[in-house]
Formats: structure tokens, C-alpha cells, sequence
């Protein structure tokens, strides 16, 4: 296990690839100080310096959006910033999120080739 | 002489020196991270075909999932079905490609993932099972309609990597 994470550090540190990364896997939402609003705190970190923003989204167990509020749906990312973000949802769609997704935008102008957007997915730990 | 002394004795005294602890946090947390490791490129082995496969000129692009937690997420790619960026087209584009595993960090826990993967459309889906990394490589193939030549100018298309939490 030590093994295989030593290894993924050097590779997240030392190759030139370009990575998209968010925590936590399982987040938890929490009375916010709104009546009837729960939120959650999600970090996303930009190592792709082919993108410079990220789209938050919010979906129920089949893929259907659910109404969520942020700061910023599109957030504006820098090459190797990191964001701490807040996404609030009613009270009443606890039940119906299950996911907190942030894909990558790419820039409409890149060259001849196959450009990779990339998203990730974060579970809603539900315990009630 | 008394006076000589004591200065000598002041300089060897230390002057009291102040240490300040810089602490480096660091929060180790369960984490899927998708890393594109190569963009690829589409070949234009004839005038009607745009391809990522190396034998026709393409490269394929390859994309890494490294992961910390066993059992704890899906991988799915998805190659493209349509172009984000493409000279105006007049006629309709065939779309046809494939995702397979190129390369492991374990090859004994990841051993099945190439067959037990699952394809629906053009998406293709792997349960990551073990902790490491996992590199994709995928074709995909644009062909114009009727054979006809595709018109010059820039062609891009995307290919989505997903990292699903279980």
C-alpha cells in the first residue's frame, strides 16, 4: 500500500501530465445558517494548464440535475490554484442529490487533436 | 586589562536567539485524480477518414485515473460523437471508438479490468477496484459521409473522462 502511494506522489509531482482533483470523495451536507438550506465545502485543485475553468453541477442518482447554489458555477481556475467552494441545496432535495460533480472547459481554440475533458464526481454521504 | 576582558567575555556570551516552528500541514484524504497524459491526434489516412489509431498517423490519447481508496470508484470514458470545433460540414459524420486500458500500477489486483469493463455507446466504464494508477488509451474515428473529403481546416474533438464515487 506505502508502495502504491509513493508511487502515485512521484507521479503526481514529477511528470509533466496535466490532473484535475477534488476533495472529499464523500461529502456531507450540514445546516447552513439559512432555514431550510443545508451546504457542504468542497477543494478543487487545477493542475491542467490547458484549462482555466470549471463548471460545478449537482445530480441525483439518475443523472438529472438538482438546484443547488454556489459562489461561482463556473469557477475561474487557475493553473495550479486551489479553491475551497461551498454548494448549498434546499432541505427538501437532501434526499434527491447524490452527486457534486466539476468538469473541466476547455478552450474552444485548441489545435487539430482530440482535447480531454475531465470530471469528477463526488458521492453525498447520506446517513439519515 | 579588566576592561578588555569583559568585553571578550560579553562576545562570547550568546545573545538569546529566538526559534520560530513554520508548520507544513498536510490532510491526506481518499481522492480520484484524473490526469490527461496525452492529448492525442487525429491522422488523415485518407480524405474521408480522421483517426486517432497510430497505424494511420493519429496518436491516441491516454488518460491516467490514479486512485487511493479500493473499491471506491468508476472510471468512464466516453470518445467523441461529434467535433467541439470543424469547418462547416454538409454532410453527416460516422463516429465510431474505443477505450482500452494501456498500462497498470498493479498488475495483479488490476489484472481484470480490461475484462471486466463495460461498454454502452461510446462510453466504457471500468470499476476501479485496487489502489493506483491506470492508464487509458482510446481510438477514436470520424468518417465523412459518403466518403467525401473532409474540408480542409482545424478539427477538435473531446473525449470525457468521468470519475465516479461509488
Amino acid at each position: 500500500m506505502k508502495k502504491i502511494l509513493f508511487t502515485i506522489t512521484l507521479l503526481l509531482f514529477f511528470t509533466k501530465a496535466f490532473a484535475h482533483d477534488m476533495v472529499p470523495t464523500y461529502p456531507e451536507f450540514r445546516p447552513s445558517y439559512l432555514e431550510g438550506v443545508l451546504v457542504t465545502d468542497l477543494e478543487l485543485f487545477n493542475k491542467r494548464n490547458d484549462v482555466d475553468y470549471y463548471e460545478i453541477t449537482v445530480f441525483d442518482e439518475f443523472w438529472n440535475t438538482v438546484p443547488f447554489v454556489t459562489s461561482y458555477k463556473i469557477l475561474k481556475l487557475s493553473y495550479l490554484e486551489r479553491v475551497k467552494f461551498s454548494v448549498y441545496i434546499r432541505s427538501k432535495d437532501r434526499n434527491r442529490a447524490t452527486y457534486i460533480c466539476t468538469k473541466s472547459r476547455i478552450r474552444g481554440e485548441v489545435g487539430p487533436s482530440t482535447v480531454i475533458s475531465s470530471m469528477i464526481c463526488s458521492k453525498i454521504k447520506k446517513d439519515y | 586589562m579588566f576592561k578588555k576582558l569583559l568585553t571578550s567575555i560579553l562576545f562570547l556570551v550568546p545573545f538569546s536567539a529566538h526559534s520560530v516552528d513554520v508548520p507544513i500541514t498536510g490532510n491526506v484524504q481518499s481522492r480520484c485524480v484524473i490526469t490527461t497524459d496525452t492529448p492525442g491526434v487525429y491522422g488523415n489516412p485518407n480524405a474521408y477518414t480522421l483517426t486517432t489509431a497510430a497505424a494511420d498517423g493519429g496518436v491516441q490519447p491516454i488518460v491516467r485515473y490514479d486512485v487511493t481508496l479500493a473499491d471506491a470508484y468508476y472510471a468512464q470514458i466516453t470518445t467523441p460523437t461529434s467535433f467541439a470545433l470543424s469547418p462547416s460540414l454538409s454532410d453527416t459524420v460516422t463516429w465510431t471508438g474505443s477505450t482500452e486500458v494501456s498500462s497498470l500500477s498493479d498488475a495483479t489486483n488490476m489484472g481484470s479490468y480490461e475484462t471486466n469493463k463495460i461498454t454502452f455507446g461510446q462510453t466504457t466504464q471500468y470499476d476501479l477496484t485496487a489502489t493506483g494508477s491506470t492508464w487509458f488509451k482510446s481510438t477514436s474515428t470520424a468518417t465523412y459521409g459518403g466518403n467525401k473529403a473532409f474540408p480542409g481546416g482545424t478539427y477538435t474533438a473531446n473525449i470525457e473522462a468521468v470519475c465516479i464515487a461509488k
